[in-house]
């Protein structure tokens, strides 16, 4: 598998510092009686020292021990022999090793610890301007195609998956694929494995090459947004692993780009919301003024004609009457209709306040007065019942619609009640009257939208009235009910009572 | 209206409510003049004497409320406002800037009337206010201070007794919750608004038949109360 070429490389720097070491004892050798034999010394180690910066670890380990050999066989006595008269001499080798591999040791430290900085710095440059790029870059496409060009430069291929934007659970189906390579079935399940576990996953280079071999899972602080798949162009597949602490800053910042593209999508769908939302309102009001304004004028002019003096004949009165009442029925379903749109749209804001339910009670009965003079009516809320925080406008209307149904779902002179108490954590009020209830297999849907109790009704409504009352129920956290009893239907609903502000007594005077 | 011929300015944009609004005001025996913009009506206004003025929130060239301030800097006739039912709001920002009473639209001729007759007959007496009030089965002496039902002398603490002048004094019309507090309890108490339903409520079970189903002291939900004799 290694080619001839790099082993030559390899060896060279040894045969360099084998070069350095014959040098250095061709030249001093005619020194070798003008210097001290400790000088040579030096002169060996500086070798040593140049071997060391020069050529890195390997080759001045070698030549700390060529130089003693060296110094051994030329200059100690007897020369040209490895003997040695002078045991003393035996100190000097051992000195001048030592002192040949600590230096070798520090000076390829040293060096070392350079090239790997300038590397370190070169990798660094390159991320800083993948930065840059990815920061330019709109859509995912434009991530895809800046990372391909940058990881192309290290001769690999990549694809990008992103998950939907729905997050979590995401199966790989959902993804969406970017890049030249189209990743088979064995290597989407890799992928799909390190985005379930948000953990590289490297493959064995089995499969040859054109095979992607490297799943990172691109990873932000809440969830994983994607994968990328690396695919090397040649089969070295050591200098992939090498690359990997590069692949791994690479893949945070398609990550943390990624991310940012999903918000600012994020940011641009709420604006949009935002917008429809203040549409629908103002559409919603200008609809109520144009709507309510012929109205009011019909309402009125019939009224007018019911009240005109000298007074029209019987029968024109009872027409301009019912003119009148029509146009009342229609506003009253105009405004139902506009106020479950708003209650839809969910921009309804409730204007909760702690006060006790009683003020609700008179007041509808008071603005039904003349729907419910032909019931009896038996209202049982106690004294002593808490404040409850609420919004009185919309719950007079749950309580209005209930009266109401009440009342025409009963045979005149019939009773309706509404009785109030507490129950566990939560207010209940419950109104019902003496009639035929509710369609027993119709029950459940009576709060659907646009739901009739009966089939063919005989009454005129629309099927707005419950579904208001659920809707502004459930949003002030209560649950509502319907329900048949005996000789009769009720309607029960519930308001949480939470801790009413505190309330400081006057003394009596 | 028997003493003299009321005067009432209708400012509406909507000619067909105008008409019919005018027509009822003729009926009733008062003389009615028609102002289609706020600039117009508060010209007629200021033109001449007038005795009621009824003003739809929703004109063209002015808001509502600036036209009631605009006015209540210089005058002091009876505004009814003509509201859209769901609008509590605009009506408590209308009645904290000087309107005396509203009517949500659609509304009848019987009702308007009615209304109508309650703030003129306000705007006549005024300045000239009995001690006494008789309502139900209810006395109340101002001047002396008692309170009684059925011949009986009622207690009322210091607190239900300065409510209840203060809804006697403003009989028929509609006091928001900001007022009510304010005129009671004194400014910076407004974040206390359970205070005043809750002596309200106390005043209904001392005073009211059925405290539910209140005859006198009248729910504005949303808006505040009404006292009713």
């Amino acid at each position: 598998m290694k080619t001839g070429l790099p082993s030559r490389w390899r060896r060279a720097p040894y045969l360099v510092a084998a070069a350095l070491c014959t040098l250095t004892t061709l030249g001093t050798l005619p020194l070798r009686g003008l210097l001290d034999l400790a000088n040579i010394v030096m002169i060996f180690l500086l070798t040593v020292f140049v071997a060391a910066v020069w050529l890195g670890r390997g080759p001045s380990v070698m030549a700390a021990f060529l130089g003693v050999a060296l110094f051994d066989f030329f200059f100690v006595p007897p020369h040209l022999s490895f003997d040695v008269a002078d045991g003393q001499y035996l100190v000097t080798f051992a000195v001048m090793l030592a002192v040949g591999l600590i230096s070798s040791h520090l000076a390829a430290l040293l060096s070392e610890r350079t090239a790997e900085a300038q590397s370190r710095e070169q990798e660094t440059r390159v991320l800083y301007q993948l930065a840059r790029d990815l920061g330019g870059a709109l859509t995912a496409d434009q991530v895809a195609d800046i990372t391909r060009h940058f990881l192309g430069a290290v001769e690999l291929d990549v694809t990008l998956l992103v998950a939907e934007a729905s997050g979590k659970g995401v199966a790989f189906h959902e993804f969406h694929e970017y890049g030249s390579h189209r990743l088979n079935d064995l290597e989407y399940g890799f992928a799909r494995s390190a985005y379930e576990r948000g953990t590289i996953v490297e493959t064995d280079p089995l499969a040859g090459m054109g095979v992607a071999i490297v799943f990172l899972p691109l990873v932000v602080p809440t969830r994983v947004l994607g994968v990328l798949a690396l695919v090397p162009r040649s089969d070295d597949v050591d200098r992939v692993r090498a690359l990997r602490p590069l692949l791994e800053a690479v893949a945070s910042l398609l990550a943390i780009t990624l991310e940012r593209l999903h918000y600012a999508d994020a940011a641009q769908d709420s604006e949009l919301q935002v917008s429809a939302e203040r549409l629908r309102t103002s559409i919603l009001s200008s609809l109520s003024h144009d709507l309510r304004t012929p109205l009011t004028s019909l309402v009125g002019l019939a009224d007018t004609l019911v009240h005109r003096q000298p007074a029209l004949d019987e029968g024109a009165i009872e027409t301009a009457a019912i003119i009148r009442d029509q146009a009342h029925a229609m506003h009253h379903l105009m405004s139902n209709l506009l106020e479950m749109a708003r209650l839809q749209a969910g921009s309804i804001t409730l204007n909760k306040e702690w006060q006790p339910f009683e003020e609700i009670v008179g007041s509808s009965t008071r603005l039904l007065a003349g729907l419910l003079a032909s019931r009896k009516l038996d209202i049982q809320v106690p004294r002593d019942l808490p404040l409850v925080d609420f919004d009185a406008v919309l719950l007079e209307r749950v309580l209005c619609n209930l009266l109401e149904n009440a009342a025409k779902y009963s045979p005149p002179g019939a009773r309706i009640e509404v009785l109030a108490r507490t129950r566990g954590e939560a207010l209940e009020i419950a109104v019902g009257n003496d009639g035929r209830g509710f369609p027993v297999d119709r029950i459940d849907q009576v709060f659907d939208l646009f739901a009739r109790g009966e089939r063919e009704p005989a009454v005129a409504g629309t099927g707005l009235g419950l579904a208001i009352c659920k809707a502004i129920v459930e949003a002030h956290g209560g649950t509502i009910v319907a329900e048949n009893r005996p000789g009769g239907a009720c309607v029960r609903f519930t308001l949480p009572l939470g801790t009413p502000p505190a309330m400081d007594e006057e003394g009596t005077s | 209206m028997n003493e003299t011929t009321a005067r009432v300015i209708v400012v509406e944009d909507e000619p067909q409510i105008r008409r019919f609004v005018c027509d009822a005001l003729r009926r009733e025996g008062c003389a009615s003049i028609e102002a289609a913009t706020a600039r117009q009506g508060l010209d007629e206004l200021a033109r001449g004497k007038a005795d009621l003025v009824i003003l739809d929130l929703g004109l063209p060239d002015m808001n509502g409320i600036e036209f009631i301030r605009d006015m209540r800097s210089w005058s002091a006739v009876p505004i009814l406002i003509l509201s859209a039912r769901s609008a509590e709001r605009d009506k408590i920002a209308a009645l904290d800037t000087g309107a005396d009473d509203y009517l949500c639209k659609p509304f009848g001729v019987g009702e308007l009337l009615a209304r109508l007759r309650a703030l003129l007959r306000r705007h006549w007496q005024a300045g000239e206010a009995s001690p006494l009030h008789r309502f139900g089965d209810v006395e109340v002496d101002l001047s002396r201070r008692i309170v009684s039902r059925g011949g009986v002398e009622i207690h009322l603490t210091q607190i239900e007794y300065r409510l209840l002048a203060v809804m006697l004094a403003n009989s028929g019309k509609v006091l928001t919750h900001r007022y009510l507090i304010r005129e009671v309890w004194g400014p910076g108490h407004s974040e206390q608004g359970h205070y005043l339903r809750i002596y309200v409520g106390r005043l209904r079970q001392k005073l009211e038949m059925d405290p539910t189903q209140p005859q006198h002291l009248l729910t504005e939900t949303g808006v505040g109360y009404r006292f009713q004799s």
